[in-house]
């Protein structure tokens, strides 16, 4: 009975994996490949040289594909918490076997068979019955393995293919094409897999040359013979789109193995042109007919394309001959969920869509190129890729093997892709060291290859003579970077751009936000986990902070978006710059973790900012004002330079510009008008100034200054006016304020009563203050201070008079930037510092500027805050010093928390 | 007669496409742009003078006894000039941090003029962001000590008030001035081809920085920082290379 179920299930299995062809009469064929396929690791890579494939073993285990081995738990189950990026629960590298036996229909006598795998890594071979026949190495393109000579039609094969998702050859382990830090170095096949068969003549590519000035395309084919024999016949091209359809045939004639024909093909005026705002598509199909007499052949292949001309510009990429400013993102294969980039439209359409909800129209895709869908859904909604080889690093030091990989990958990537008018720029790879004269041969090769596209050596390193465009931090005119807003924005990055080429700013942004622990839950289903966000939130909650963790993530969120608010609208300003790509937009999983984005690294939002906020200052039309500071006394005037920035398509006929100024209420407490005019596109341009007298507002508040271009396009800036404080700092008899922990200031607390202590900053122990939240992460950028911005306790009493949000605004500036951060961890758990500084998250110490504590049985507020230094051009200090002067001196004062004298000795320098 | 007309044309149409030389014959020394030395036993990066990005001058005294002595330091950050009693002996970077210095034997002056190109973004340094010089720095084996270091404000110089004088045979870093004259004015593109490295400054006005190693051998200048007639322009050089003329061209400059 035992013995009959296992015979059974013997059988089954092979039927399982056997796939038989019904034997079509069709010209073309394509089989499926995708399902049940058998299956075995090979952690010591030893199958290859063993005896299994010359006995044409069959694998053990079972697969489906596509997929990877992280979706069936195979590999080495990791019990390890990674702290610079997310764990991958299974982690597997090596070569792994699939394999199918496969009958070959006796009809495809004669024609061509191609096994095909739209997207694997790195090394695919195959392996008929028990010969290895093909091997192929890319990392951009899918790999088309030509099995024609290898099998025969009417016969069963047994097809084993190897995976080896090991580093072919000896490149920089962070491109985003393999590496753990984003999408994993996962093993398997994804997209299309299929068996095809075509007939002997046939369409290996077609590229088509739009020519918009001429309203015409140039189609070029490249024709592949293996009849060895000449062969006459037609191509038929149809070229259709919305409302537009169109033919043309052409006579072709093969005597060589590989043929060339090449065809312009007159469009007439109903054609219409691509670009981001009318993303107008095309196919178009071959259909060829050719013989040798004796025998008819057939083929067809299509493609996709737009009426679209990339040039380089002044300043800017021109598209169609009009100036484009970039307004990207960054996109690193940031795909937890599955561990690879996606192959399917739906997936990708989402983050197109995405790009157009917040504003953007263009992506840099990283030391990577993605998979076709990516292609697809760009060209349907209208956004600018840029796209890299997996090169990083010192990939350009001499190393002939690796050399060449790279000669072939840019050739593949312009041949697969090349057709995609989203398909605008191309580089390299990123901040490239090396021989740059190799740099130069791919660039200068790639110019020559396909003029479709812009060509650059490489990010924020060396420039080469082909260069076309140039993505970078600085040139040699100095800065083009922009990390961090100022509350001052009378500035741009306009001199510094000027360049022989258009230059685009080099992954803006980068400011870090405390992680969102409630994402952990979910990975549930991911191949990878965020188990340093479980150290991060243990050490905090080991340090006493555990119910903080949310409002660290929303304060330091809050900032992120006010900066990148400033960083956006610098570069928008900069009207001589190509524009920027935002580091970005979601977060990175890797190099430290560096959560610095508005979306998570599902791309979800995190609830800091809506798609239509961040489209104020994110848009092909934004209002943009130019002014020298944020916060006021209210004897002085705010004084505006309004700008329109017009990437949009048209211009804006006779805009009624307006401006007003509200409280934080939202009422309207002065307003005006700009005179009306018209805004040219494709530009940045100045449409007024205006004054706003700030003596009427008698008391501390926050106001917004507004901006409207005909009601539609709206932006506002938040500004701080403050009285001018006199007199402050006063002591009285209960309330002694002081610089120094002296004799005085003990003997006044031990007498029960007050004491304000503003220590001088550089007498205090502690960290530097700044306005900014880190740098891109605390992991990987060690830089001191290592905080990522303050969580403010607005709700305190001592802020009665201060207006503030719950994080900093700009009004903040000028307090942290004379400020001392205090180390705190040492004190007792309910002393929470009401200016609370956010530690790294691989740190977690309790860290403040202001805090209030019972000392010596009197009560001690501190401020490590210089309070003498040009007070007079610092009116939010000012207005926080009154605040605490109303405080300290009302009964509202009584501090909960005890701490030792010792302590507060702990942090001044004698 | 013909013949002549014709040339007379092409030279007519071509002369303002030739390059135009520039010839500068003035020096100002850089002590002029020296902000507070520090002295110091041992080397301090850029970090621990609060200085972001930029140049700093190490100086110590050596001695030696043999005419070769080998220079060799721990940490080069990004690109030093070396210098001894005022002569360049070389240059030194984080890849190539020995340097011969031949000398006679005795008491030198050890001058180390030091850029700061960028921050390390990746590899296994990336968490060490010191700049500068720092760590250990020997000379055949014995540590250097007791040093002079002097942050040099380059980037925000105000050129105009450098004090001049005529010398073209000026072998420390130091500022180069000279003038030329211009019939008619648009962008065009500084050709730096010779130099070592430094910063430009054109009618007061900042222009851009040059390297020897990079391929791009060329500022571009605008129009707008042009005047028909005299121009002037300032270079701060670290590596003096002793050439004294840059060249005006139409197209960018690679190598």
């Amino acid at each position: 009975m035992n013995h009959t179920i296992k015979r059974y299930l013997k059988s089954f299995f092979i039927i399982l994996l056997f796939i038989q062809i019904n034997p079509l009469k069709a010209q073309t064929i394509e089989v499926d490949l995708s399902g049940t396929w058998g299956f075995q690791t090979d952690l010591m890579d030893f199958r290859r040289g063993s005896l299994s494939p010359r006995y044409n073993h069959l694998l053990q285990g079972k697969i489906e594909l596509p997929g990877i081995t992280d979706d069936y738990q195979i590999g080495y189950k990791s019990p390890y918490r990674y702290i610079d990026r997310l764990t991958r629960k299974y982690e597997y590298m090596g070569p792994a076997w699939y394999q199918r036996d496969i009958e070959i229909p006796a009809s495809w006598k004669g024609k061509r068979i191609f096994m095909y795998f739209e997207r694997t890594h790195w090394l695919s071979s195959i392996y008929v019955d028990t010969k290895e026949v093909s091997k192929i190495d890319y990392i951009s393109v899918p790999h088309n393995h030509d099995l024609t000579d290898f099998v025969k039609p009417g016969k069963s094969h047994r097809i084993t293919v190897c995976i080896d998702n090991r580093f072919q050859y000896n490149t920089h382990k962070w491109n985003h094409a393999h590496t753990e830090f984003t999408q994993i170095n996962w093993n398997g096949i994804l997209g299309k897999m299929k068996l095809i068969a075509v007939d002997p003549v046939y369409i290996d590519d077609i590229q088509v040359y739009p020519n918009i000035a001429d309203k015409s395309v140039k189609v070029r084919l490249q024709i592949n013979n293996d009849t060895k024999k000449a062969i006459n016949g037609g191509a038929v091209f149809k070229i259709s789109g919305t409302n537009y359809s169109l033919s043309k045939e052409v006579q072709v004639v093969c005597k060589d193995s590989v043929t060339f024909i090449e065809s312009i093909i007159q469009l007439g005026k109903n054609i219409k042109l691509w670009d981001e705002f009318n993303p107008n598509l095309y196919t178009i199909s071959c259909q060829l007919k050719t013989s040798d007499d004796k025998v008819n052949y057939q083929h067809e292949k299509s493609a996709t394309f737009g009426m679209r001309e990339v040039k380089q510009g002044k300043n800017h990429v021109l598209i169609n001959n009009r100036p484009v400013h970039l307004r990207g993102n960054v996109e690193n294969a940031v795909f937890p969920k599955t561990g690879h980039a996606p192959v399917d439209d739906a997936s990708w359409e989402r983050i197109m869509l995405l790009m157009k909800e917040y504003g953007m129209n263009h992506l840099r895709f990283h030391s990577w190129c993605p998979p076709e869908a990516a292609f697809r859904m760009a060209d349907k909604h209208g956004i600018y890729f840029e796209v890299e080889m997996p090169m990083w690093g010192k990939d350009a030091e001499p190393d002939e093997a690796r050399y060449n990989f790279f000669r072939r990958e840019i050739k593949a990537i312009l041949k697969e892709y090349g057709n995609h008018p989203s398909f605008v720029l191309y580089c390299n790879g990123n901040e490239i060291t090396g021989n740059f004269d190799f740099i130069e041969e791919l660039t200068a090769e790639g110019r020559k290859l396909d003029p479709r596209h812009l060509y650059s050596g490489s990010t924020a390193r060396t420039r080469v003579k082909s260069d076309q465009y140039y993505v970078s931090q600085q040139t040699n005119k100095g800065p083009v970077k922009v990390y961090e807003g100022l509350p001052e924005t009378d500035w741009d990055r306009n001199t510094e751009s000027d360049v022989d080429v258009p230059v685009i700013s080099h992954e803006s942004g980068q400011r870090c936000i405390y992680p969102n622990f409630e994402e952990i839950k979910k990975y549930a289903n991911s191949p990878v986990e965020a188990r340093n966000f479980e150290v991060f939130k243990e050490m905090l909650e080991k340090n006493g902070m555990g119910d903080q963790a949310h409002d660290f993530f929303r304060a330091s969120g809050a900032l992120t978006v006010l900066e990148y608010k400033a960083v956006i609208e610098a570069l928008l300003r900069s009207s001589k710059s190509a524009g920027f790509q935002l580091l970005s937009i979601n977060d990175f999983p890797g190099q430290g973790y560096a959560p610095v984005g508005i979306l998570d690294p599902f791309w979800d939002s995190k609830g800091l900012v809506t798609p239509e906020k961040f489209r104020e200052f994110c848009a092909p039309r934004v209002a943009l004002l130019r002014y020298d500071k944020s916060a006021y006394f209210n004897d002085e005037t705010f004084k505006g330079k309004a700008e329109v920035y017009n990437f949009s398509n048209s211009e804006i006929k006779n805009a009624k510009l307006k401006w007003w100024l509200t409280d934080d209420a939202g009422k309207v407490l002065k307003k005006g008008n700009l005179k009306t005019q018209t805004i040219a596109n494709d530009n940045v341009s100045p449409i007024g100034e205006f004054s706003i007298a700030l003596n009427g507002i008698t008391v501390a508040q926050k106001l917004a200054v507004h901006l409207s271009v005909n009601d539609q396009v709206k932006n506002s800036w938040n500004i701080w006016v403050y009285p001018k404080n006199k007199s402050l700092m006063q002591s009285t008899d209960q309330v002694l304020y002081t610089t120094v922990y002296d004799d005085a200031a003990q003997k006044q607390l031990a007498a029960g009563k007050t004491v304000v202590l503003c220590p001088m900053p550089n007498n205090v122990k502690g960290r530097k203050s700044i306005f900014h939240n880190h740098f891109w992460n605390p992991i990987m950028f060690a830089w001191p201070p290592m905080t990522i911005g303050c969580l403010i306790h607005q709700e305190e009493p001592v802020f009665k008079d201060f207006t503030t949000s719950y994080h900093t605004d700009w009004q903040w500036w000028d307090i942290l930037n004379n400020a001392k951060v205090i180390e705190m961890q040492d004190t007792p758990g309910q002393l929470r510092p009401f200016i609370q500084v956010i530690d790294s998250y691989d740190n977690n110490q309790k860290l403040g500027i202001g805090f209030e504590a019972k000392v010596k049985g009197g009560k001690l507020l501190v401020l490590a805050v210089d309070t003498q230094k040009d007070m007079d051009k610092r009116p939010a200090t000012q207005q926080l010093l009154r605040s605490i002067d109303n405080y300290v001196k009302s009964d509202k004062f009584a501090p909960k928390v005890a701490v030792e004298e010792s302590f507060i000795q702990s942090f001044l320098i004698k | 007669m013909i013949r002549i007309f014709v040339l007379g044309l092409v030279v007519f149409f071509y002369t303002p496409l030739l390059s135009q030389e520039i010839t500068l014959d003035q020096t100002a020394s850089l002590e002029q742009a020296y902000i507070d030395s520090v002295k110091s036993e041992n080397l301090l990066p850029m970090n621990d003078l609060n200085i972001e990005s930029g140049y700093v001058l190490y100086q110590s005294e050596i001695s030696t006894e043999s005419e070769s002595a080998e220079l060799e330091l721990e940490n080069v950050r990004d690109y030093a000039a070396v210098y001894v009693d005022g002569k360049l002996k070389g240059t030194l970077t984080d890849n190539q941090k020995k340097i011969g210095l031949e000398t006679v034997p005795g008491k030198h002056q050890l001058q180390l003029y030091v850029e700061n190109i960028g921050r390390i973004t990746y590899g296994p340094e990336i968490l060490d962001n010191s700049k500068g010089l720092f760590g250990s720095v020997t000379l055949n084996g014995e540590e250097i000590r007791n040093w002079t270091i002097t942050p040099i404000n380059v980037r925000n110089c105000p050129v105009k008030n450098l004090t001049f004088s005529p010398d073209t045979n000026s072998q420390v870093p130091c500022f180069y001035k000279g003038t030329f004259n211009l019939s008619s004015v648009r962008n065009t593109n500084l050709d730096i081809s010779g130099w070592g490295m430094g910063e430009v400054w054109i009618n007061n006005k900042y222009v851009g920085a040059y390297w020897e190693q990079e391929k791009q051998q060329s500022i571009k200048i605008q129009a707008g920082d042009l005047v028909q007639g005299n121009n002037e322009i300032v270079v701060f050089e670290l590596k003096n290379n002793q050439k004294n003329t840059m060249k005006l061209s139409e197209t960018p400059v690679f190598k």
